[in-house]
């Protein structure tokens, strides 16, 4: 038994030694070598199959490393100006100043602030029609500055300035700076007429609220998405919180409550204003006409008192001894109000009507 | 009352006021008035039968109007007792002269009215003016036509 186990063991010594020696024996086969005038004759035939690499000579790339750096010197390239490498953008560095003004000069004219085309042309158009529509719905606008992921705010401009700077006046407004790719650094600040209201930590609370949304999602776009759809619903619910304040606080919060209240409703000038400009053209010739009625109105109302009635002069009999008379005629009595005119009507005695 | 004057050449509106005293009827009163009084301030082309008198009894309380002959066939007395009760109002407060304004005024709308009716169909007003005595020659007529009929002698028919 224990001389059968020891068998294969023994083989594969044996193996192993045989397969060493012939190892020690084995000499690599020669590469084949051109015959005498062969290789001129394909030289001439015009190609020679694997000349490029079955030969010692280097490779040209690799040996026209000097004939590179001459070409290279050949080349006339003017060399960046100082404003050109200033301007270079750093996407870890501050937002460029070529966008500063459009991003700090005044309070944006629309929701979506986006100088830099961080999105596309369909992106853009689809959140700030979202930004839209939430302002037509809530009192509380929703701005958004985009900014990119790792760029960082000018040391000149400072958030709370600025939205004091451009918000102080119109509706009331969250202004958020979304950081495109990087949510996490968004900040959120709201219109010196909301601060009152809406306490620093439920503004964080929406904040986070909102950045934990956009995490969710992979693509920096529909994170964003996710972001402002969040914020949306945020801002509702601050709505509702100033709401609630208010009738608890019944005449305290009225300036800002009026003034959401009138600012959320289109001004008269605003709904008329479609139908003026469909009206504007006509506004000549309306005059006329209209200058026309009232010149009419003025004229038959002189004519009219100026038109002078007569009667025909007809025969009548005397009557009642009457030379010029004959008593017909009503009489009244306002002795009482409680007897009006309706019921004395009917008065005359048979004798004095006429025949 | 100028402007009625004015607008209506012919008429004249003129205006008592007073108490009547043992006087008890008013449109007595108004009769006899326009029939006997002669008004100074009246051009002379304009006799009492274009008047139109307004009688007013502050302490009767009680108000008449009476007109002419001329106005006979375009007014009638309810146009004249529309006139008093515009004033009804303003006469139970005393306001003796706003009612007297508002009578007028109706007045001069149911003036104007009967004119220029009377220039479209003057023959409406004149049959309301006939004498009795051409009534009386039309009635008449009228059964002279069917004591004709009936004399036609039997057997005869006289087609409807």
């Amino acid at each position: 038994m224990r001389r059968s186990a020891r068998l294969p063991g023994m083989w594969l010594v044996a193996m192993t030694c045989a397969a060493t020696a012939q190892g020690a024996s084995w000499k690599e086969p020669e590469l084949p070598a051109w015959g005498e005038g062969e290789r001129q004759t394909f030289e001439e035939s015009g190609w020679v199959a694997g000349a490029l690499l079955l030969t010692d000579e280097t490779i040209p790339d690799e040996r026209g490393e000097e004939q590179a750096v001459a070409s290279d010197a050949a080349l006339d390239i003017a060399e960046p100006t100082a404003d050109e490498i200033a301007e270079t953008e750093d996407p870890n560095g501050e937002i460029p100043e070529s966008f500063w003004p459009a991003y700090f000069e005044k309070r944006p004219d629309t929701f979506l602030v986006d100088p830099q085309d961080l999105l596309s042309p369909v992106d853009y158009r689809d959140r700030l029609a979202f930004l839209d529509y939430h302002a037509s719905d809530s009192s509380i606008d929703l701005f958004v500055y985009l900014i990119k992921g790792g760029q960082e705010f000018p040391g000149e401009v400072r958030e709370e300035e600025l939205v004091e700077r451009c918000f102080s006046s119109g509706r009331p407004a969250a202004v958020v700076f979304y950081f495109l790719g990087a949510p996490q650094r968004s900040t959120i600040a709201l219109s010196p007429s909301l601060t009152d209201a809406v306490s620093s930590v439920e503004q964080r609370r929406a904040l986070d609220s909102s950045v934990m949304q956009a995490l969710e999602k992979t693509d920096p776009v529909d994170q964003f998405e996710a972001f402002l759809v969040q914020m949306s619903i945020r801002i509702y619910w601050m709505e509702r919180m100033i709401g609630t304040e208010r009738a608890d606080s019944a005449n305290e919060l009225s300036p800002v409550v009026a003034k959401q209240a009138s600012e959320s409703e289109p001004s008269l000038a605003a709904k008329l204003e479609p139908y003026l400009h469909a009206v504007r053209p006509h506004l000549p010739m309306v005059f006329v006409m209209f200058s026309a009625l009232i010149t009419g109105c003025a004229a038959n109302f002189v004519f009219r008192r100026k038109l002078r009635y007569r009667f025909p002069d007809f025969d009548v009999e005397p009557r009642l001894g009457g030379a010029h008379a004959a008593g017909i005629g009503a009489v009244i009595s306002f002795a009482s109000a409680s007897l009006p005119p309706a019921s004395q009507r009917d008065q005359v005695p048979d004798y004095l009507r006429r025949m | 009352m100028a402007r009625i004057g004015r607008r209506f050449p012919q008429v004249f509106v003129a205006i008592y006021t007073g108490s009547l005293g043992e006087i008890s009827n008013l449109r007595q009163f108004g009769f006899w008035l326009l029939n006997r009084s002669a008004f100074e301030d009246l051009p002379p082309d304009k006799p009492n039968e274009a008047g139109v008198l307004l009688s007013i009894d502050p302490d009767s309380k009680a108000a008449g109007m009476v007109f002419g002959y001329l106005l006979d066939p375009f007014l009638d007395e309810s146009d004249t007792f529309d006139c008093l009760s515009r004033a009804h109002a303003y006469w139970l407060e005393g306001r003796y002269a706003d009612g007297i304004v508002r009578a007028l005024a109706h007045l001069e709308g149911v003036l104007a009215r009967r004119s220029r009716h009377a220039r479209r169909d003057p023959e409406h007003f004149q049959r309301k003016v006939l004498p009795p005595a051409m009534m009386g020659d039309l009635v008449r007529r009228i059964r002279d036509g069917h004591r004709a009929a009936e004399a036609l002698p039997d057997g005869e028919e006289v087609t409807p």
